[in-house]
């Protein structure tokens, strides 16, 4: 039987000659585990006598004392060494292509139209929506254009039945007349999405089926200047504080007086180019002052309050916005598109 | 409509400013040049020919020619020869592109040099006439061509529908004018210039029995005239707006239609039987032979002119062939008259036939405009026609226009602008527009537009006239909005709610897509889905004439679409509207719900299809989730479209919203599309309305235990049902239960399955012993075996 002095001679020296984490774990079970010989010799001191065990005591403490020390430290070389050597032992080809989720990606539209909300929201406007089929009132008579009026043709429509009555809306106008009915009283700051349907043969910049927003405001004291000041706000907002806007005059029934909006173009900076067909400015939407006649037939009292109203095809922004050039991709729906956009 | 900056120009007054700097006026006037096309004759030269001799080797016939061009003379070759020697011709000199694109080379033809080139008008497109030489009738070698005929631009306008009189060039150059600070300098209407006796009225009687549908209608007979080709500034003119030369009297009408948008027509008068002009609605069974060849069964509701017998025109639209003018007419009856609208517009739709005069009678020309466009025709007929122009015309004019007044105070002008425009500054705009304009003691004013505008109504359409000319570049951007005393609380949109959803659909790999509303009804009733779908009567194609009652349709063709590009698996969504007819209200508005579609296609046999469904599952509880803690649950369901074996309806709080499955093989193949495809169709609507508040509960802080069970029952009996057995005998100390895994073979009786549950126990207050575990698996398996005859594996 060896002394506690002579068993820690031995761990100590298979300790030093320890080369990985694995042996220096088999060292500690022989020396210090419960089946080891010192720890064996600890549970025949209770049968010694009382001098004799204080001196075997303090030889088993030192000796045990060293054996762990001494493990303590080699684990902590050994580990060290260990974590020294990671760049070699554990690399791995940085350079090989990630593995992507499987996701999808939202519509291009979707995107582009919470954009346009998002600018709006931050000024006061809320979202209102409204039904696809509209009846005659809503789409023409309560915005000014009466039967048989020639402007009806600008936007010719897809009916229901043989009366006329019931048809799908050429505008997200209609909604005008709802959000006075259904808010009444102003200030009205509201935006409007939602598809529209026209009657016209579709072509990379004409579609049946599309969508549109506009932005009606209705307060007191509201002016073209107020209308200018929007829009401007608006085209800053999405495309960049360099950017101008300017309002030409044309006709629309539903407002008075009535204007087309241009954007800037962003390439040339306005000079002329060949991506704005060399006038420096993009056709965008059109705009105007709420005709008092449409104020009336929403309930709206056109001596107190006046407003205006813009809108434009969400196509026509996400175009702009992503260089695309034939808008019936957007309804394609090729995933190879959606995916660059999405 | 096509305007000749040229002829703009000329009636504007106006001769300092460019092509591209007219455009730029009219465009933020209102008047929106989209396209202009110059025609700068400036580069070219006047030559004199001197010489002609045939091209001594050509095989073509060509000709040589010496031409004079003052300071010098060069050799050109021609392939016509009728510019003989002596005559005028315009030149193109080498490196030169001439106005229709052709390059002028420098160079030899046939061995013989030829430098330059002799145009033909066709070359300078002033007429499509390339079959000779433009032969002039006056200049000097080496003048400049410009001075001789003018440069001309050709504009594309875009004339708003509210402003008839400027479908011709006078009212624009009116507006030109304006916008320039400058007046017209030039009376609407011209002088009469009738002074031929016998008095008009001898000659030819005038009725309107429809003065509904015409308001006005003057006949000038014009006689003697000598039918002939029009001079080249006419023609040139003409042809610049888009109407090719006939003969003077004929180009005459065209001429004053394009000047004053006033359309007229002129009869033979030798053909109007009766010496009678009777304005009526056609018999019914009455037909015209028209002047493009075409003979039109008349109706009731069209208006006619017609003589004492039969029609000779169809009012506003077109000409009859046999009252037309030729070669042989002597004496002309001219007319100019003002038909209602809607009624032209409506005749011609239903005979497909839009003209250039129907589509300006369509827009409410004035009945004044009749009177002056007749009698600046009379006097271009007298000029070029050596027409007698008689005194005395019929003018039947039952109810003349009122003249339309409107009062406004100029504050209002600002009000609606937003800039303060000086008052001096606004009369004058007004009066360059040929308004009146009286200022009243009251500070109002009063304004009486001139006879050719009928649109100016509200003080707001003042201001619309005021500030387009006053220029919108002034009126400086402002906000709305000043302190508000009341507003309308801000509510998230509905599709703004919905983008929680949307992005928990993309991270299983679903793609939104946007789809059109429109498709086909043979489709929608094939695959029986037509039921309540709205049919339009008017599509534009077979394809588009319904809307869509359900969603998955449209997504299985998107997967199709992906599918014949490479897509082996397409995964894709969208959030949109069908539309379902009342069905006892099948005139009103239908029903637009909001639904959620969602389509994985492109699997491969059955196995597939079930893991799909259950992928599908799992993504659908996840993105309901997504937009409130709501409890969905599923039950085995038929529905249309779906796999009857695969199909399971999804219940919101307890409610049904829709149904989720395997999509049926027949319609899979009804797409074209290989393998299965599973799919789900819910409305969000109610979804939406669950008022769900998501609470922090407090987290479990002692362990739990968690235990396996292998339940063996029949086949028939579903997991749901074998789940509400276990969460009722687990009790409290049963925290979750589910299931993962079906297991049918030779572990299991035939006709059984074994269906693995992992159940996790645990109490809030103690940490369980097993003891207390194995109750409660031994009850539940009790339960199990009691309600299911179910056996277990260990």
């Amino acid at each position: 039987m060896s002394s506690p002095a002579e068993i820690a001679e031995r761990a100590l020296a298979a300790i030093a000659a320890a080369r990985d984490e694995d042996e220096l774990e088999r060292i500690r079970v022989e020396f210090l585990g419960a089946k080891s010989e010192l720890i064996g010799m600890s549970r025949s001191f209770a049968s010694l006598r009382k001098e004799e065990r204080a001196a075997a005591g303090q030889a088993f403490n030192a000796a045990k004392t060293a054996i762990s020390d001494a493990l303590t430290d080699c684990a902590g070389a050994l580990a060290r060494a260990r974590l020294s050597d990671l760049a070699a032992t554990e690399a791995i080809d940085v350079t090989f292509p990630g593995r992507p989720p499987a996701s999808g990606r939202l519509h291009v539209l979707t995107r582009v139209q919470r954009e346009i909300e998002t600018v709006m929201e931050a000024m006061g406007y809320h979202v209102e929506i409204g039904p696809e089929v509209e009846t005659d009132w809503y789409n023409f008579e309560a915005l000014n254009l009466a039967r048989g009026h020639a402007s009806r043709d600008m936007q010719d429509t897809f009916f229901f039945n043989e009366s006329e009555d019931l048809l799908l809306r050429t505008h997200t106008s209609p909604m005008q007349i709802r959000s006075m009915e259904r808010l009444k009283e102003p200030p009205i700051y509201v935006i409007i999405p939602g598809r529209c349907y026209r009657r016209d043969a579709t072509d990379p910049s004409h579609l049946a089926q599309f969508m549109q927003v506009e932005a009606l405001a209705i307060d007191e004291e509201i002016t073209v200047g107020d209308l200018k000041g929007t829009i401007l706000y608006f085209a800053q907002s999405l495309w960049g504080a360099d950017r101008r806007i300017r309002i030409r005059p044309t006709f629309f029934p539903y407002t008075e007086p009535s204007f087309e909006f241009d954007l800037s173009c962003g390439v040339c900076g306005g000079r002329g180019c060949r991506s704005c067909g060399g006038d420096g400015w993009l056709e965008v939407g059109g705009c105007g002052m709420v005709h008092p006649n449409v104020l009336r037939n929403g309930g709206i009292d056109p001596e107190r309050f006046t407003g205006f109203a813009w809108g434009f095809g969400i196509e026509r922004i996400a175009m702009l916005r992503h260089d695309v050039d034939d808008m019936r991709l957007f309804y394609e729906n090729d995933l190879r598109f959606l995916e660059q956009l999405g | 409509m096509k305007v000749s900056y040229e002829w703009l120009c000329d009636l504007a007054g106006v001769h300092d400013i460019t092509p591209q700097q007219a455009a730029d006026v009219l465009t933020m006037a209102g008047w929106n040049v989209e396209e202009t096309v110059l025609l700068d004759l400036s580069q070219l030269l006047v030559g004199r020919v001197i010489s002609q001799q045939p091209h001594p080797s050509s095989r073509k016939p060509l000709w040589v020619h010496q031409v004079d061009l003052g300071d010098h003379t060069r050799q050109i070759i021609a392939g016509v020869d009728n510019a003989r020697p002596g005559t005028l011709v315009p030149v193109a000199l080498p490196e030169m592109t001439v106005p229709d694109g052709t390059l002028v080379r420098d160079g030899k033809i046939a061995g013989v040099e030829a430098r330059g080139m002799l145009c033909s008008e066709a070359e300078l497109l002033i007429s499509d006439d390339h079959h000779r030489i433009l032969v002039l009738d006056q200049g000097t070698p080496g003048q400049h061509l410009d001075e001789v005929v003018p440069s001309d631009a050709v504009f594309e306008v875009e004339v708003t529908p509210n402003r008839p009189d400027c479908l011709g060039h006078l009212g624009l150059a009116r507006e030109l004018a304006a916008a320039l600070g400058r007046s017209l300098g030039r009376d609407f209407m011209p002088p009469f210039t009738g002074g031929v006796e016998p008095p008009g009225t001898d000659l030819i009687n005038v009725e309107i029995e429809a003065p509904e549908l015409c308001r006005r209608y003057i006949g000038a007979p014009i006689t003697g005239v000598k039918v002939g080709p029009s001079p080249l500034w006419l023609r040139r003119r003409l042809f610049a707006a888009g109407v090719r030369p006939i003969s003077n009297v004929v180009d005459i009408t065209n001429y004053v239609a394009l000047e004053y948008g006033q359309p007229l027509h002129a009869f033979d008068l030798a053909k109007i039987g009766g010496r009678r002009i009777v304005v009526r609605r056609a018999r019914a069974g009455e037909m015209l032979l028209c002047l493009d060849g075409e003979i039109r069964s008349l109706t009731p509701d069209m208006l006619v002119i017609a003589d004492a017998e039969r029609p000779v025109a169809l009012a506003g639209i077109i000409g009859g062939a046999d009252s037309a003018v030729t070669g042989q007419t002597m004496d002309l009856l001219l007319e100019a008259a003002n038909f209602e609208g809607v009624n032209i517009r409506s005749t011609s739709r239903t005979l497909r036939l839009r003209t250039e005069s129907s589509s300006r009678f369509e827009k409410a020309i004035s009945p004044e405009t009749a009177l002056a466009g007749a009698r600046r025709a009379a006097g271009l007929l007298a000029e070029l026609a050596e027409g007698n122009v008689h005194v005395g015309w019929a003018d039947a004019y039952p109810r003349p226009q009122e003249p339309i007044r409107v009062r406004f105070r100029p504050e209002q002008v600002d009000a609606v602008l937003g800039a303060h425009v000086p008052l001096q500054e606004m009369e004058a705009i007004l009066k360059r527009l040929e308004f009146q304009v009286r200022v009243q003691d009251d500070g109002e004013w009063d304004l009486l537009s001139p006879v050719f505008r009928q649109d100016v109504s509200i003080p707001e359409d003042v201001a619309e006239e005021v500030g387009r000319i006053y220029g919108y570049e002034k009126v400086p951007p402002t906000l709305p909005g000043s302190r508000r005393t009341s507003w309308h609380p801000a509510t998230p949109s509905q599709e703004r709610r919905l983008d929680p959803l949307r992005y928990a659909l993309t991270g299983p790999g679903f793609t939104e897509v946007v789809t059109p509303a429109l498709t086909s009804g043979a489709l929608l009733d094939r695959l029986g889905v037509g039921d309540r779908a709205m049919q339009v009567i008017n599509p534009v194609a077979d394809d588009q004439d319904a809307l869509r009652t359900t969603l998955l349709p449209s997504l299985l063709r998107v997967a199709a679409h992906n599918r014949s590009y490479g897509r082996q698996i397409v995964s894709v969504f969208e959030i949109a509207r069908v539309y379902l007819r009342r069905p006892e209200q099948p005139d009103s508005q239908p029903d637009e719900p909001l639904r959620l579609g969602v389509v994985r296609a492109g699997l491969n046999g059955p196995e597939e299809g079930r893991a799909g469904f259950l992928d599908m599952k799992g993504a659908l509880d996840r993105a309901l989730d997504a937009l409130a803690p709501v409890e969905v649950s599923y039950e085995r369901a038929t529905a249309t479209l779906f796999h009857p074996g695969r199909c399971a309806r999804v219940l919101v709080c307890g409610r049904p919203v829709g149904f989720l499955g395997e999509l049926h093989p027949s319609v899979v193949d009804a797409f074209d599309l290989e393998g299965r495809a599973v799919g789900l169709e819910l409305e969000l609507e109610p979804v939406l309305a669950v008022d769900l508040p998501r609470r922090g509960l407090p987290l479990a802080r002692l362990p739990a235990v968690n235990r396996d069970l292998g339940v063996v029952v029949a086949e028939a009996v579903e997991a749901a049902a074998l789940l509400r057995t276990i969460q009722g005998a687990g009790g409290e100390l049963l925290e979750s239960a589910t299931a993962f895994d079906e297991y049918r073979g030779s572990q299991v009786p035939e006709g059984c399955k074994s269906v693995a549950f992992t159940m996790t126990f645990r109490s809030p207050e103690r940490t369980l012993t097993d003891a207390e575990v194995d109750g409660r698996l031994e009850a539940i398996k009790g339960a199990l075996a009691q309600e299911h005859q179910a056996t277990f594996r260990t």
